[in-house]
């Protein structure tokens, strides 16, 4: 916590996040939650709504409820992908898997399931916005391309890794994470902190350790016939190297 | 097809025209019966005929001259037989105890016969009905021979059907036939029991709305019942679902107020409180929606399920452990099947204490087990813990975090995957349960 208020303190200027929520009282709560965490809260109770803030502020990160009067979130979602790139966070009282998939395949970053903890939603909300902010950076093209690499096949957007055969392998909420970082800077030695910090909003005890553990299940989950070890390379005394070559598709 | 209009359409009526049919067709069948056995003569008068039948021979060729004896021998036989005549015998007496007694039988019938040469050949048939086919010659006056082949027929049906047994065998048949016509009539009772009892486990059946008049209206409320139990269900679920997924707003906001809260001890209390309802929520609205999964599903790596799960409890430091093969596919719903053995790991957590996953393949079928070292299920109780809201006894319930639906979810899910739930109490202690699928 320490970690991230400094990095809070050295961000020029708070970030500013667009409530669309239908039902004033969350809509409240969530406005005091977000100011209190030092973020610029913005609310819209519908669609329209939401239009009109969009067109006289920058935002830089959309909390979309799902069920609204009128257009749906889903139809938003879509429209605003039209039109930009700002990091959407689906919020919706139907943990449904469908919805879920649905959300991220029409171009939202990320689905939380209501209810949800204060702390469970500002980590995911830095975690995004983290993530878009490297993204601009690297210049990377956003968006929902497969990565594959060794045989294995990574799909971001649905957040689904496919086994050489072709068998969906379960990842934890960390590891996955974990390995985006890892496939994000292929080949390349990545310190212990650095991994920390990119898979942050996962782990809830952070520690070096705790990364140890988390690239060990990953090499176990990874594991085919030898090839584990290879994949995920330890640089002792630093961090870890992801040796494959990752292709974008 | 539209029945002749004949067919009374009442179940009465139908029962009554069966019962008329049996009896008409009795009456008619023994008639012809009785009729047909005077027909069919017995035994002695098939011999005493055929012995008749020889005299009268002798008497006719008697007054032939030698010449036109054998053709006129060959024109008296009565068929099926054959009559002959020869200048020399032809026939050797076999002289057993089947001739012996047919020559007795001839002469009893002529007594012209009495002391006159007779020669007989009697073949008694070995397979049923063992008729005799009979050859006798009798020596004319002249020294010359006329000889006759004929058949005594055994006839023991003719016998049997002239008495006591065809009336027996008649009224069998009858009672067949009606029992056949009956069983008709009763099939779409038959079906309508069926279908009541498969009702009863779920399934949807439609019956089909034949048969008797009263039958057919049966069937119809039957299955006009069903599709209004089907509404009813359907309507008691949507709002049962609506009503959860409503919930989960003042939930979120309930949560949310909780991070508000200063004193830790509280915060911690409601949390914990939000976190239980939601689960709960969940587990009512997997059982409510489990029916109408659209994942589809998929070649799934189970051993990486089964991993993330132990390794989720580790980290919220729990007692559990995987044992198996790093990756093992099979073809199922990731998601249900997660659901599936993430409540099979909580139930061994929470009245275990502790979770050990294992992961075997044995011939064609995957078996993941959850084993733990609590106090295991009561034998009586075995079968009733997969029913819906089922919980054990209260002393064992009191920290319960679901509704009585984890096990029933795990079943309803593996059902459908194809697979199945064993459940046993293991003999050193504790609860062991399986998850079994096909392998790939």
């Amino acid at each position: 916590m320490i970690a991230l208020q400094r990095e809070i303190a050295a961000a020029p200027v708070a970030p500013v996040v667009l409530i669309v929520e239908d039902d004033p009282a969350l809509r409240t709560l969530l406005m005091r939650l977000l100011r209190e965490e030092g973020f610029q809260p913005l609310s819209a109770a519908h669609g329209a709504e939401m239009a009109r803030v969009l067109e006289t502020n920058s935002v830089d990160i959309i909390l979309l409820d799902v069920m609204l009067p009128g257009s749906n979130g889903f139809d938003l979602c879509r429209s605003v992908r039209r039109e930009s790139d700002v990091p959407i966070v689906m919020l919706s009282a139907r943990d449904d898997e469908t919805d879920r998939l649905i959300g991220l395949e029409l171009g939202a970053d990320d689905y939380i399931g209501k209810p949800f903890s204060q702390k469970e939603l500002i980590a995911r909300i830095r975690a995004i916005l983290r993530r878009a902010q490297g993204a601009t950076q690297s210049s990377q093209p956003r968006g929902h391309q497969q990565m594959v690499f060794a045989g294995w096949n990574l799909d971001p957007g649905r957040r689904e890794l496919l086994s050489p055969d072709g068998a969906f392998v379960d990842l934890s909420g960390a590891e996955f994470d974990l390995l985006l970082a890892f496939l994000s800077s292929p080949q390349r030695v990545i310190g212990r902190e650095r991994l920390l910090e990119m898979s942050r909003a996962r782990i809830s005890d952070a520690s070096d350790r705790s990364i140890d553990v988390l690239v060990s299940r990953l090499r176990r989950k990874l594991a085919v016939s030898g090839q584990a070890e290879a994949l995920l390379r330890t640089v002792r005394g630093v961090g870890y190297i992801f040796t494959a070559a990752v292709e974008r598709r | 097809m539209k029945p002749l209009r004949l067919w009374p359409q009442r179940l009465v009526g139908q029962v009554t025209l069966v019962l008329m049919l049996a009896v008409a067709l009795e009456f008619v069948g023994s008639s012809i019966l009785f009729e047909n056995s005077r027909i069919y003569p017995n035994r002695d008068n098939q011999v005493r005929r055929a012995a008749e039948q020889l005299v009268v021979a002798e008497a006719i060729l008697e007054a032939q001259p030698q010449h036109d004896r054998a053709a006129r021998a060959a024109g008296l036989a009565a068929r099926p037989g054959e009559m002959g005549w020869t200048a020399l015998p032809t026939l050797v007496d076999r002289e057993r105890a089947a001739e012996r007694k047919l020559k007795d039988q001839f002469r009893e019938a002529e007594p012209s016969l009495a002391r006159r040469d007779l020669r007989m050949n009697a073949e008694i048939d070995r397979a049923l009905p063992r008729d005799t086919h009979l050859k006798v010659a009798l020596k004319m006056r002249d020294g010359s021979w006329v000889w006759m082949k004929t058949r005594i027929r055994a006839a023991p049906w003719a016998v049997v059907l002239s008495s006591f047994g065809s009336a027996f065998i008649l009224g069998l048949g009858v009672i067949a036939a009606a029992a056949l016509v009956l069983r008709n009539l009763s099939r779409p009772l038959r079906a309508l029991a069926e279908a009541a009892d498969k009702v009863g486990q779920g399934a949807r059946i439609r019956v089909a709305e034949t048969g008797a008049g009263d039958l057919k209206l049966v069937a119809k409320a039957f299955n006009a019942m069903q599709d209004r139990i089907a509404g009813l269900l359907q309507t008691r679920t949507e709002a049962l679902a609506a009503v959860g997924h409503d919930l989960r707003t003042p939930l979120a906001r309930l949560s949310l107020r909780a991070g508000f809260v200063q004193d830790p001890a509280a915060r911690e209390a409601l949390e914990a409180d939000v976190n239980e309802m939601t689960a709960m929520l969940d587990s009512l609205l997997a059982y409510l929606g489990g029916q109408e999964d659209p994942e589809p599903p998929r070649r799934t790596d189970i051993a990486a399920i089964a991993m993330t799960l132990v390794d989720d409890a580790v980290d919220a430091e729990r007692d559990a452990a995987y044992d198996g093969p790093e990756h093992l596919p099979v073809h199922a719903r990731p998601l249900s099947l997660k659901r599936a053995i993430s409540n099979l790991v909580e139930n061994a957590l929470h009245y275990g204490g502790q979770a050990r996953l294992s992961l075997v393949r044995d011939g064609r079928t995957v078996i993941l087990a959850v084993e733990d070292d609590g106090p295991g299920i009561p034998d009586a109780e075995l079968a009733h813990v997969l029913e819906p809201f089922h919980r054990l006894d209260s002393a064992r319930a009191r920290n319960t975090a679901g509704l009585g639906l984890g096990l029933t979810i795990v079943q309803q899910i593996l059902k459908r995957e194809g697979g199945e739930l064993v459940l046993k109490n293991r003999p050193e202690g504790g609860l062991r349960a399986e998850v079994r699928l096909a392998a790939l």
